[in-house]
């Protein structure tokens, strides 16, 4: 929403015991309270005073949280609302308002487009890469049910597209990329098989360079750790694998899901004739547990030793990567299709089947099963994604057509029981050019979304098209 | 005075009996034509349709993504696809005229998955050769009662592996839960309307000399060696072991489109034409439980939650389906509790033919359903 936007009755006296509880004594705060009691302040005018009183040439847009919940209504609302009495002392604190991350630009592709991720100077794989990436350097990576991954600037420009693989007349519709590096990715999808490319840059390439073999059903998403290395794919044959980028770490591919390991298949194999022999290689280890397919994997953030995992079978899990073992499992009551951590707060997001989103404490007993629910999706929500530049914000983008923006600090008075809280989203956008959005959302699902400071909310979906939102 | 409402038991309140589908999740566009019938593969990865069309697709269930298809017939419907139970294993039956399709489709297959399939399909063409097929009564046949073969190159590149040819136009496919066996129903088929077929050694059989009326549906019991026929007026369950009559069911339909059996094997649905869903408690009596009339036309499918949640669900004529809570007690004395609880509408009616199939998610309280308009639809 635009500054101002909201309208925010509250008598003069709740004001300045706003101003009050922000601002120690000072002229600038004498000079406000006094401007304060001649007019009745809206929202715009409140966020006006804080930008003044904190001498700020720019104003930024300012959200005010009573007690950690942002304040929608007159204090007085407010009070009545959370049953709280007058005279109950309030902690009161600003923070930035969320500016509406706009459409800025839209990369079109020859199919649905499952997955993206970005390379920037801040983002994970920037940060691992030996010189970083300078401002106007950042790349988008796509993957898509064409079989293919490609590279982006931010202008559009299509920069590399990788060959497409050959794998004996398998389909090989792609489900989640990832940059490894600033010259290597990782991609996997309905062929089973985990690749990882070299990006050249200045050649404008994308080449294989080894195929990993574990996994006898598709590969739905995939995690990376630059710094070690390691690469974790997430299968609907219900297992996570434990993978090494480098080749020669790995053991040797298991024979019998190389697709020269039977008859039928080497033969279609050799029919499609592959121009070079890419190295094969097998797991570290293969992570078993889960009962159904495993949507979503992700390793810890500060500990690349500890993964966390979501699945069809309603569990979310934590595993010990070196002893190959699941640490704790979370039982909820929907098939789960993403993950993402806010590592601040010691919680896990997933999003369910069930259209909405669980905030899950992983260190808690197991007895309250969610500390938060988040609801206002349409249909499952299949990719989450951290706000790059506050630890309460989370991104998730739905099959209902929809990106959602959330702030768990943002919260409905009420809440069903064993859901926790009840959060709702702050901002929500749709797919460029979509008209008549149904909950179903024929045509115009969204498959993945990633948030980076500088490029922004980068969302993909069933339009064909990866979409780059920013606030301006 | 009493309210005489006040005697009727009190039914429980649908919120209280969630998950139950609700609203419609993906749409599965792409066929031409009806769809006639959706099957969810037994990982509950993905769905298989077949309709007017001649084709056999596959679709990613969430997603609604066309994943793989094949055109088994220029002239014929696609009446019937159902996945083979099991899950090292991927395998595909359809029927289209006269011929049942066995499909391993390997493009969405790991190398290993497809050779195990591959190993099933193949066991049996030693025996096809050697043994002649042959009737209930032992003796031989003037003509067999099916011929199993390779299909044309076109068909076997796409990876459609057995072709059994039986006399008349296949309608309905049920496999044991085995996966050994498959029966299928040919309703003008007459003395050859009902044939339970083995995998592995590509032979057909004919239970049946002799069915009174028209057979429209044949299932296995979940658990026990019996089988359950579907003519127009009832249902009658033998004993394959004995083979012998085991009971008679009479719904008082005019004419039975399909049943179910519930995985518990002592109750069963079914659907008529003349638009009532029956349920039949095996125990009890050969009349139905419950006769339940919430349609405005025909119903074509029923179908029970296999993965055990109390769920059933119907498909109907109207373009609508209806979901109901369905929840069997082991206890004797204690009948089972019939609610209603969403009708799902979204299909368009063509023809005046609405929703033709409809299966179940194999753990979630999901299904998918197929329609006239040419669309397959998830219901979550
Ligand atoms: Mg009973």
């Amino acid at each position: 929403w635009t500054d101002g936007e909201l309208k925010l009755e509250m008598e003069a006296q709740e004001v300045v015991d706003l101003i009050k509880a922000l601002f120690a004594e000072s002229d600038y705060r004498h000079k406000a309270i006094a401007e304060i009691r001649r007019t009745t302040l809206r929202r715009f005018n409140l966020s006006q005073l804080v930008n003044n009183l904190l001498h700020n040439e720019k104003a930024i847009p300012f959200e005010f949280l009573v007690n950690g919940q942002f304040l929608r209504s007159s204090i007085e609302e407010f009070l009545t609302q959370n049953g709280i009495s007058a005279e109950t002392t309030l902690n009161v604190e600003y923070t930035r308002a969320l500016i509406p991350p706009l459409n800025v630009s839209s990369f079109e592709h020859d199919d649905w487009v499952s997955s993206v991720d970005i390379l920037s100077q801040t983002s994970p794989a920037g940060s691992w890469s030996k010189d970083g990436i300078q401002s106007g350097q950042e790349r988008i990576l796509s993957a898509s049910y064409d079989g293919l991954v490609r590279v982006w600037n931010l202008s559009g420009d299509c920069i590399a597209t990788s060959p497409p693989p050959n794998n004996g007349g398998r389909i090989t519709s792609l489900k989640s990329a990832k940059w490894i590096s600033a010259t290597r990715l990782v991609a996997a999808g309905l062929d089973n098989v985990v690749r990882v490319y070299k990006y050249d840059e200045d050649e404008r390439t994308i080449t294989s360079t080894l195929e990993l073999y574990n996994h006898r059903w598709g590969v739905e998403d995939i995690a990376v750790h630059g710094p070690s290395n390691r690469i974790l794919s997430a299968s609907s044959d219900t297992t996570i694998s434990l993978f090494s980028s480098n080749a020669k770490e790995n053991p040797t591919a298991p024979s019998n899901l190389l697709p020269t390991s039977t008859a039928a298949s080497n033969k279609r194999q050799k029919l499609s004739k592959p121009d070079r022999t890419v190295p094969s290689r097998g797991a570290l280890s293969t992570l078993s547990g889960h009962t159904s397919p495993v949507s979503s994997v992700i390793f810890k953030p500060d500990d690349a030793t500890v993964a966390y995992s979501a699945s069809h079978d309603h569990t979310l899990r934590t595993w010990d990567l070196p002893t190959s073992t699941c640490v704790d499992t979370r039982t909820t009551g929907h098939s789960l299709l993403s993950l993402a951590a806010l590592p601040s707060r010691n919680l896990l997001a997933t999003g369910t089947s069930a259209r909405h989103i669980t905030l899950i404490d992983p260190r808690t007993s197991a007895t309250q099963i969610a500390i938060m629910t988040l609801r206002g999706h349409g249909n499952g929500v299949v990719s989450l994604d951290t706000d790059p530049t506050s630890e309460y914000g989370l991104v998730s983008g739905s099959h209902d057509g929809t990106v959602k923006i959330w702030d768990i600090r943002s919260k409905q008075y009420a809440s069903a029981p064993g859901e926790g809280q009840v959060g709702e989203s702050v901002y929500s956008f749709d797919r460029e050019g979509a008209v008549k959005m149904r909950s179903h959302g024929e045509g115009v699902k969204v498959f993945g979304v990633r948030w980076e400071q500088e490029v922004g909310i980068v969302s993909a979906g069933e339009d064909k098209k990866v979409q780059i939102n920013r606030s301006r | 005075n009493i309210d005489p409402e006040s005697l009727l038991p009190k039914l429980p309140d649908p919120d209280e009996l969630k998950p139950f589908p609700t609203t419609c999740a993906a749409i599965f566009r792409g066929q031409e034509g009806r769809v006639r019938s959706v099957s969810i593969d037994p990982r509950g990865i993905f769905v298989a349709s077949g309709g007017d069309d001649g084709y056999v697709r596959i679709w990613e269930i969430l997603t609604g993504r066309q994943v793989w298809n094949v055109k088994v017939s220029d002239d014929d419907n696609v009446d019937t696809v159902r996945w083979r139970p099991g899950k090292d294993s991927a395998i595909l039956a359809a029927a289209a005229g006269e011929n049942i399709y066995l499909i391993v489709p390997f493009a969405i297959l790991s190398p290993d998955v497809e050779q195990a399939s591959r190993d099933l399909l193949d066991a049996g063409w030693g025996y096809a050769a050697s043994k002649p097929s042959t009737t209930a009564n032992g003796a031989a046949p003037k003509e067999p009662a099916a011929r199993w073969s390779r299909p044309e190159k076109r068909l076997e590149d796409k990876g459609v592996l057995v072709q059994t040819t039986v006399r008349s136009t296949v309608k309905v496919i049920n496999w044991h839960r085995k996966g050994e066996y498959f029966a299928t129903v040919s309703p003008r088929g007459q003395s050859s309307a009902v044939a339970i077929h083995t995998l592995s050694k590509h032979l057909t059989q004919l239970p049946f000399r002799r069915l009174r009326g028209l057979a429209q549906s044949a299932q296995f019991h979940p658990s026990k060696a019996i089988f359950f026929v579907a003519t127009r007026n009832s249902i009658r369950s033998y004993d394959l072991a004995k083979q012998e009559l085991v009971k008679i069911l009479q719904p008082g339909a005019k004419w039975i489109s399909s049943f179910d059996v519930h995985p518990g094997g002592d109750n069963l649905i079914v659907g008529t034409y003349d638009k009532r869903l029956l349920w039949h408690d095996l125990d009890l009596s050969t009349t139905p439980y419950k006769t339940l009339r919430y349609h405005q036309e025909a119903i074509r499918a029923v179908a029970f939650h296999h993965g055990g949640l109390p769920l059933f669900a119907d498909a109907s004529d109207d373009g609508s389906l209806q979901i109901f809570h369905g929840k069997v007690v082991g206890d004797l004395m204690e009948n089972a509790t019939i609610v209603p609880l969403k009708v799902l509408r979204g299909h368009q009616v063509r023809s005046r033919l609405g929703v033709m199939d409809v299966d179940w998610h194999p753990r979630e309280p999901w299904c998918v359903s197929a329609g006239a308009d040419g669309t397959c639809r998830l219901w979550n």
